[in-house]
């Protein structure tokens, strides 16, 4: 199984739900994007990002349309939904208060 | 969860189900697009294409792993296995032809008689009335339970006193006492039934018209114009439903009547009625004493519960009601007359007669499915075990128990749902027999259907079956594969385990079990039968054949027709007499063995009714001189009645020997005199005089041979007023055969005399017990099945495990068993079961028959020799199905059975 080990479980969806709200855009250059971004930091493998998209479609957090894109065929895009804008809300507060308890945790001094 | 959410969501569901091709041909394109991108990126960071190709795919992974991902998240994969399985179930039953066919039949023939039954109980007895708010109407009946007088009807002052009753909303009258006759376009007088309502009466019923309008209470009263509504059916059949009836008129009782509107279909209580006339289209009904005489009783009352009062509520306060007016006027309602008044819900009253028996039929019909699903079971069972290997092997190479387990449910689901479509089917084909059944018994079986709810509580019915099948065989787990493949272990694994064992034997004894006690429910019902067949009616109903001949037109007016009307019957029975193939003909007012609808309270000359007992209450009949020899009843005293019994000449009567009872106990009646009385003389053309008694005839059941005889006083037919003749024949020839000859006579002699109801004595006889022949052999055909089904199941499961036992019973022959030792052995294996079940299923029986009390006739529901005969005969036949099992166990070749292993 080729589950990305390198994320934190469960914070692809908030990644992707992240990169949707910017624009709009299809499977490949979410991927593209979130290396980008994050300056390689993150990797998102390939193959966990489709069931990831589908999964996030089929819970109606996002929606995707078939749209002619540069190289004259036509791609999928992915957008998201009313829904999926306050799920992003609730799962981006979700991150914070995490990350601000392992970040205040990681950072007690030792003695 | 938001709406657009959710309706996104379902939308996604449904694609994924019915557009799976593009879903996946999508899919497919996504991400090879995304392949080419990301290639096209390798390349620009300078891979040679056949590189860069590589290494996007590879980055991808495991394509059709990724894809099954995807799938998973669509959330309609259970749906996909489902289906999947139930294919693979349908080839895996292909082949195992012999065990589908036996199992489809066996659940077709169970589904199809519940689906059947539960068709008659939901049409007539659990579906709301299709009245607007029908839970809301309640019935009242008035009766005298010590005289004898079930229903009773209602007066006007009785109804205006239940009228004022707060927990009703609305009373309606309903009479359809008189008969009325309707004069046709062809000119033909043809009686027609019709009842009296008051204005509100298809108001309160909640009833709509299909045509036109109904009646209000503006047509009420005296001064209203006559009014006629025609009931839907009549409307189809005599006027073709033609649309522009409304506005013509029919000629009723000499009075021509328009047609207002045509009533919608809707189930008819009390009476089956073809026309609706409002009150002062019937003068009868407008008389001064009609109106004010409590005791002239007329109307059936149907009344609307007044809003959020329940039954009960009603019923307490109307039943102080009643009690109040019984105490307010002693002189009408005699202490020991026993009146009282019952409420029950329409719907109830409408089902009096279907409402048992349709239950039992139901309750029969779910023995039946419990016989056959356990007979299922059992086949199930048997073939899990040959199949334990397959299902281990399955288990080995991964399949989860709740995937072993979703198998056999979709195999069983195939097998189940196809009988149920085979029982739909079946219940389909007979569901016009069914009507003509169900509307012996009940008014409501025109609305017997197949609809939406008698589907799904089939198909309910059918999953229910097929997830409990499911459960019945085991599944891998407890046994290591490698066990049951290992060669020590003796090969193959024929038998159950010991506690599948003892499951199957309980089956078998629940089937025989349930069995004894639906054949002792068929043979207590055949037993009614021929206690109903060999009653003895007080008539010789063989070669006899009665015609209803009714006058026609206003019967007020017809009575003071009396010489004419009698001459005429006269001259038609006299010219019938002379006929050849004619023994004798007479002519009474009913037929025999046909209740004439017509009793008065009758005292005796000298002797006071004692204190506390009611007036002798007689139904009176008037008849020829010929009419007891023609109908074979005994004179037992005293003379017949003489042609010259006639107006002007002594009143004479005959008294049966139950009223001779009623009235002079054990003395000798003849020659006392008796005479009308009570508060109804009035209203009827009868005098007070007294009458000599001048005979003493035998008792005649005319309520229904599974009645008692009806005390019965007759009267000359030429001495009183006539209201209609019954001609009755006794013929030498088949009586069939002469039918024609006598209708030809009876039109040369009168023209337009109307004719009715030509039966023979045997007929009329065969009317009370043909309902009940009818419910007995549907009991007993749900017995037969079930008995064959059990029979089956017995033989199954003794042939399984002898086949399973071979290798035992070739051991047990090579130390020196013989044939008959093994035959007795396995027979005895099945009798125990036969005997336990039996045990069982008397119990049963005893505790269940009561439920049929009310369907019995000369018989108790604990009959020990019907009880015992059942018994014996299923231990008999029980034996007999061992038996072919156990001659083959006889027959085994230790040699060969040995060397099998």
């Amino acid at each position: 199984m080729s589950k990305p080990n390198d994320l934190v479980q469960g914070t692809l969806d908030l990644l992707i739900l992240k990169m949707l709200a910017l624009e709009p855009m299809n499977g490949w250059s979410i991927g593209q994007r979130l290396k980008q971004l994050s300056s390689d930091v993150l990797q998102v493998s390939d193959g966990s990002l489709y069931p990831a998209l589908h999964k996030l479609e089929q819970e109606g957090w996002v929606t995707a349309e078939w749209r002619p894109s540069e190289n004259n065929r036509r791609a999928k895009f992915y957008s998201l939904t009313r829904a999926g804008k306050k799920q992003l809300q609730i799962e981006s507060g979700n991150w914070d208060r995490l990350a601000r308890a392992i970040t205040a945790l990681v950072r007690l001094q030792e003695v | 969860m938001s709406i657009d959410r959710f309706a996104r969501i379902i939308a996604l569901r449904f694609r994924s189900l019915f557009r799976r091709d593009q879903v996946e041909q999508e899919l497919d394109e996504e991400l090879q697009d995304h392949v080419d991108r990301q290639t096209a990126e390798n390349i620009r960071l300078g891979m040679s294409p056949v590189a860069a190709r590589a290494a996007a795919l590879r980055a991808i992974g495991n394509v059709a792993y990724r894809k099954e991902e995807v799938r998973d998240t669509r959330g309609v994969r259970w749906i996909d296995d489902l289906l999947s399985d139930m294919r693979f179930a349908a080839r895996s039953l292909g082949r195992a032809r012999g065990f589908s066919i036996a199992v489809v039949l066996t659940l077709a023939l169970g589904i199809g008689a519940n689906t059947a039954m539960f068709t008659l109980l939901r049409g007539t007895v659990l579906r709301p009335l299709p009245n607007r708010d029908g839970d809301r109407l309640v019935y009242l009946r008035q009766a005298a339970r010590a005289v004898g007088t079930k229903n009773a009807l209602f007066s006007v002052p009785e109804v205006n006193d239940f009228k004022a009753a707060a927990s009703l909303s609305a009373v309606a009258e309903y009479s359809s006492v008189l008969p009325f006759s309707l004069v046709g376009k062809d000119g033909q007088t043809v009686r027609v039934r019709t009842a009296v309502i008051s204005g509100n009466y298809f108001d309160v019923l909640g009833l709509r018209p299909v045509l036109g309008r109904l009646t209000t209470i503006k047509d009420d009263g005296a001064d209203a114009a006559s009014v006629a509504v025609l009931s839907y059916e009549y409307w189809m059949e005599h006027f073709g439903g033609d649309p522009h009836v409304v506005g013509t008129a029919v000629r009723l009782n000499d009075r021509l009547t328009p047609i207002i509107g045509v009533l919608e279909p809707a189930p008819k209580y009390p009476h089956a009625d073809d026309l609706y006339v409002n009150t002062v289209t019937s003068p009868h009904h407008l008389s001064a004493t009609m109106v004010t005489e409590r005791t002239h009783r007329m109307s059936e009352l149907f009344a609307r519960l007044a809003p959020s009062v329940t039954v009960d509520q009603a019923r307490t306060e109307l039943t102080k009601v009643a009690q109040n007016m019984f105490q307010d006027h002693p002189e009408v309602y005699a202490k020991a007359a026993q009146w009282d008044v019952t409420v029950s819900p329409l719907r109830d009253a409408m089902n009096e007669r279907s409402s048992l028996m349709f239950w039992l039929l139901m309750g029969a019909a779910a023995f039946v499915l419990i016989i056959a699903c356990a007979n299922v079971a059992n086949l199930t069972l048997m073939r899990g075990v040959s199949r334990e290997r397959e299902m281990l092997v399955r288990a080995a190479l991964g399949a989860g128990r709740g995937r072993l387990r979703r198998l056999l449910l979709a195999e069983n689901l195939t097998l189940t749902l196809i009988g149920a479509a085979i029982g739909l089917i079946v219940a389909l084909a007979g569901l016009k027999l069914l009507v003509a059944f169900a509307a012996q018994f009940s008014p409501r079986a025109e609305e017997i259907r197949l609809d939406g709810v008698v589907l799904g509580v089939s198909l309910l019915t059918s999953i229910a079956a097929a997830i409990a099948l499911s459960f019945v065989p085991r599944i891998g787990g407890h046994r290591a594969l490698a066990e049951s493949l290992a060669p020590t272990a003796g090969g193959r694994r024929m038998t159950l385990g010991r506690g599948r064992q003892r499951f199957q034997q309980s089956l078998v004894v629940a089937q025989i079990a349930v069995c004894m006690i639906l054949l002792t429910g068929a043979g207590l019902l055949g037993r009614t039968l021929v206690n109903l067949l060999s009653v003895e009616t007080g008539v010789r109903t063989d070669h006899v054949l009665t015609v209803d001949l009714p006058l026609t037109g206003d019967l007020l007016k017809e009575f003071r027709k009396q010489p004419e009307n009698l001459a005429r019957y006269e001259r038609i029975r006299d010219r019938v007499t002379a006929l050849p193939g004619v023994q004798a003909a007479a002519v009474g007012a009913a037929a025999p063995l046909r209740n004439t609808v017509f009793d008065m309270d009758v005292k005796p000359e000298n002797r006071p009714i004692e204190p506390g007992k009611v007036t002798p209450h007689l139904s009176v009949r008037s008849v020829d001189p010929a009419y007891f020899t023609t109908a074979g009843i005994p004179l037992v005293n005293g003379r017949p009645f003489a042609t010259t019994d006639r107006i002007g000449s002594e009143k004479v009567v005959i008294l049966n020997r139950a009223a001779a009872r009623k009235l002079f106990g054990n003395d000798n009646p003849i020659g006392q005199r008796v005479a009308f009385t009570g508060a109804v003389l009035k209203f009827t053309p009868f005098s007070d005089a007294w009458r000599t008694v001048v005979g003493l005839v035998g008792d005649t059941r005319d309520d229904g041979v599974d009645s008692d005889p009806v005390a019965t006083m007759y009267q000359p037919f030429a001495q009183e007023i006539i209201v209609g003749g019954t001609l009755v024949v006794r013929t030498t020839a088949d009586p069939a055969v002469i039918q024609p000859m006598v209708i030809r006579a009876i039109h040369d002699v009168a023209p337009t005399q109307l004719i009715e109801k030509v039966r023979t004595m045997e007929q009329i006889r065969d009317e009370t017990v043909s309902p009940r022949r009818l419910n007995a052999m549907f009991i007993a055909a749900f017995g037969g099945l079930a008995f064959a089904i059990a029979m089956v199941g017995i033989a199954a499961v003794l042939a399984f495990s002898v086949s399973a036992r071979t290798a035992e019973i070739g051991i047990r022959m090579s130390l020196g068993a013989d044939a008959q030792r093994v035959r007795r052995m396995i027979l005895g294996e099945g009798g125990v079961l036969l005997v336990v079940g039996v045990v069982i299923g008397v119990v049963g029986a005893l505790v269940t028959s009561r439920a049929l009390r009310g369907l019995l006739f000369g018989i108790t529901p604990h009959d020990p020799t019907t009880i015992g005969a059942v018994a014996l005969v299923l231990a008999a036949v029980g034996v007999s199905a061992c038996w072919l099992p156990a001659a083959r166990a006889a027959r085994v070749d230790p040699a060969v059975a040995l060397r099998a292993e």
